[in-house]
C-alpha cells in the first residue's frame, strides 16, 4: 500500500492516474479517474483497463500491452494517433497518455497518466476552423483580384487592337493627302505661284506631323500590349551612336549646336539595335530641340556593370524638378519650357521609357531649369558566354 | 512602254499611283479588287504589279497566291502596298512571294525607285 504522502500526491494530480498489473487489471487509481470516466472506484478496481477504451480498439490494446511488457519504457502512448477514452455512459473523449513501467513484489505493473484533451482539442479545432475560413477568404479575394486583373488586361488588349486598326485606317487617307501634295509640289501638273507652293508645303508638313503622331501611338500601343517583339543582336555601341548623331545633325547645325560624343572603351551590347537607336535618336532630338542656338549636346557612354549607361546631356532650357516624374507620362509636355517648340507628339519619352524597360534597363533624368538636362538610360551589357566545350 | 497593274480598292489611291507612274512613262492599268486584279493580270501580262494588301474579298495575299501558282507569273515583280505598319508584316509579305514592300503613306521617290529597281 502506498503511504499517505504518496496518496496525497496521487489525489492532487490534475490528470487521471492508473496502475495496471501484468494482466492489465486496474490495481490503483485516483479520484480524477473516477470523474473522467464516470465510474466509481469500486466499479473499476480489478477490472481490465480495456474497459476504458473504445470497443473496436480493445483487442489491439491487449496486443500492445503484451508488447509493452516485453519492451517496457517510459514514453507517450500512441504518439501521432488520436487516442480516445470511453466513459461509462458510452461517450468518448480525446486523451493523451504517458506510460511508465514498474515492478514490485506483486510483479510487473504499468502506470498510465491520462489527460483529457477535450478543451485543447476544441481550441485547436476552433483555431483550425478560423484558419481555414481565413484561407478560404484569402483564396476568394485572390480569385476576385485575378478576375479583375484579367478584365483589365483584356480591356487593355482591346484598346491596343483598336489603336492598331485605327492607325491603319488613319494612314490610308493620309497616304493620298501626302502623295497628292507631293505630286502638286512637283509641278508636273502645272506651275504653282508662291502662295500655292507655300500652302502645299503647309499641307505636307502638317500631314507628316499627323503621321508622326499616328506612328507614335501605334508604337506605344504595341509596347503596351506587349506585342513589340525585340530582336536582340550583339552589336557595338560606337557605330550606332554615330548613326544616331547623324540623324539630328541637320537640325543641330541649323541652330549652331555642337554635337559631341564621349564613349568609354568599345562596348558590345546585346539588344534590339533599331529600338536602342530609336531611344537614342529620340533623346538626341529632344536635346537639340530644347537647346538654344549655340548650345551643346553630347552623348556619353560608360560601363556600369552589368549595364552600359548611355547619357544624352545638353545645356538647354532644362526641366523643373517638379516635372521630372511626369515627363515619361503619355502626352505630357513640359509646360513652360516648350515655348515655341510645342510640336512633338508628347509620346516620345513614354515610348522611350517602355523600350528601355523592355530591354531590362531603366531611364532617369537629372535637370535644373536653365542648366540643361541629362537623360541616362541603361541597357544590359553583352554577357560573356563561356565557349561551349567540344 | 512597260505596263504596270495597280490594284487598290480606293480610287484615290489608284489615281495617285497612276499619276506618279504615268509621269515616269509607264502604262498603267487599274483594278479595284482582288478578283479583278487576277483577271487583269491574266489579260494584260503586266511587267509589274502593285497590290494593296487590304482589299475586300480577295486580298493582296489571296491575289499573289493565285498568280504565283501560274508559271506565267512566277517571275513577275509584285509590290505590296499597305497602310499596316505592324512588325512582321513585311516578313509575311516576302514569304508570300512579294518582291517589294512599301508602306502607305508612300514617298513618291521611294515608290519610283522601287518600281525602277524591279522593272528593269
Amino acid at each position: 500500500m502506498p503511504d499517505e504522502r504518496f496518496r496525497r500526491l496521487l489525489e492532487a494530480a490534475p490528470d487521471a492516474i492508473l496502475q495496471v498489473d501484468e494482466e492489465g487489471r486496474i490495481i490503483l487509481m485516483n479520484r480524477v479517474t473516477e470523474e473522467m470516466f464516470g465510474y466509481t472506484r469500486e466499479e473499476l478496481m480489478g477490472q481490465p483497463v480495456e474497459l476504458l477504451i473504445p470497443e473496436e480498439l480493445r483487442k489491439v490494446h491487449v496486443g500492445h500491452r503484451a508488447h509493452y511488457r516485453t519492451q517496457p519504457s517510459t514514453r507517450a502512448m500512441g504518439t501521432g494517433s488520436a487516442l480516445q477514452g470511453l466513459r461509462k455512459d458510452g461517450s468518448r473523449f480525446p486523451v493523451e497518455i504517458s506510460l511508465s513501467p514498474g515492478s514490485s513484489q506483486e510483479g510487473f505493473h504499468a502506470t498510465a497518466i491520462v489527460r483529457d484533451t477535450t478543451e485543447r482539442k476544441l481550441a485547436d479545432d476552433r483555431f483550425r476552423a478560423a484558419q481555414e475560413q481565413y484561407t478560404k477568404k484569402l483564396g476568394e479575394t485572390n480569385r476576385e483580384l485575378e478576375l479583375r486583373s484579367r478584365e483589365i488586361e483584356r480591356a487593355d488588349r482591346l484598346k491596343s487592337e483598336f489603336l492598331a486598326s485605327m492607325s491603319h485606317e488613319l494612314r490610308t487617307p493620309l497616304h493620298t493627302i501626302i502623295g497628292f501634295s507631293e505630286l502638286l509640289a512637283e509641278e508636273l501638273e502645272g506651275p504653282l505661284n508662291e502662295k500655292q507652293k507655300r500652302f502645299i508645303q503647309h499641307i505636307h508638313k502638317d500631314s507628316m506631323h499627323l503621321l508622326d503622331l499616328i506612328n507614335d501611338i501605334l508604337d506605344l500601343s504595341k509596347v503596351e500590349a506587349g506585342r513589340l517583339e525585340l530582336r536582340p543582336e550583339p552589336f557595338h555601341l560606337a557605330a550606332m551612336v554615330t548613326e544616331s548623331i547623324a540623324s539630328v545633325r541637320g537640325l543641330a547645325e541649323s541652330k549652331s549646336i555642337a554635337l559631341e560624343t564621349y564613349l568609354d572603351v568599345p562596348m558590345a551590347i546585346e539588344a534590339d539595335r533599331l529600338r536602342v537607336k530609336q531611344v537614342l535618336v529620340n533623346l538626341l532630338s529632344n536635346a537639340v530641340k530644347f537647346t538654344p542656338e549655340g548650345g551643346r549636346v553630347c552623348v556619353e557612354a560608360a560601363v556600369r556593370e552589368p549595364y552600359v549607361a548611355i547619357s544624352v546631356v545638353d545645356n538647354g532650357v532644362g526641366i523643373p524638378p517638379e516635372e521630372h516624374a511626369s515627363i515619361f507620362d503619355k502626352f505630357y509636355q513640359v509646360g513652360a519650357t516648350t515655348k515655341g517648340v510645342r510640336e512633338g507628339t508628347g509620346l516620345g519619352l513614354a515610348i522611350t521609357k517602355r523600350l528601355v524597360e523592355q530591354h531590362g534597363g531603366s531611364i532617369h533624368v537629372e535637370s535644373e531649369r536653365n542648366q540643361g538636362s541629362r537623360f541616362t538610360f541603361t541597357i544590359p551589357l553583352l554577357k560573356q558566354e563561356p565557349k561551349a566545350k567540344v | 512602254m512597260k505596263r504596270v497593274l495597280v490594284a487598290d480598292d480606293k480610287a484615290t489611291g489608284r489615281e495617285l499611283v497612276r499619276t506618279l507612274l504615268e509621269n515616269s512613262g509607264y502604262e498603267v492599268f487599274e483594278a479595284s479588287n482582288g478578283l479583278e486584279a487576277v483577271k487583269q493580270a491574266r489579260d494584260l501580262s503586266p511587267d509589274l504589279i502593285i497590290l494593296d494588301i487590304h482589299m475586300p474579298g480577295l486580298d493582296g495575299f489571296g491575289v499573289i497566291e493565285q498568280l504565283r501558282r501560274e508559271e506565267h507569273f512566277a517571275a513577275t515583280p509584285i509590290i505590296a502596298l499597305t497602310a499596316s505598319a505592324m512588325m512582321g508584316d513585311r516578313e509575311r509579305a516576302m514569304a508570300a512571294g512579294f518582291t517589294g514592300y512599301i508602306t502607305k503613306p508612300i514617298g513618291l521617290n521611294a515608290l519610283r525607285a522601287e518600281v525602277t529597281r524591279l522593272i528593269r
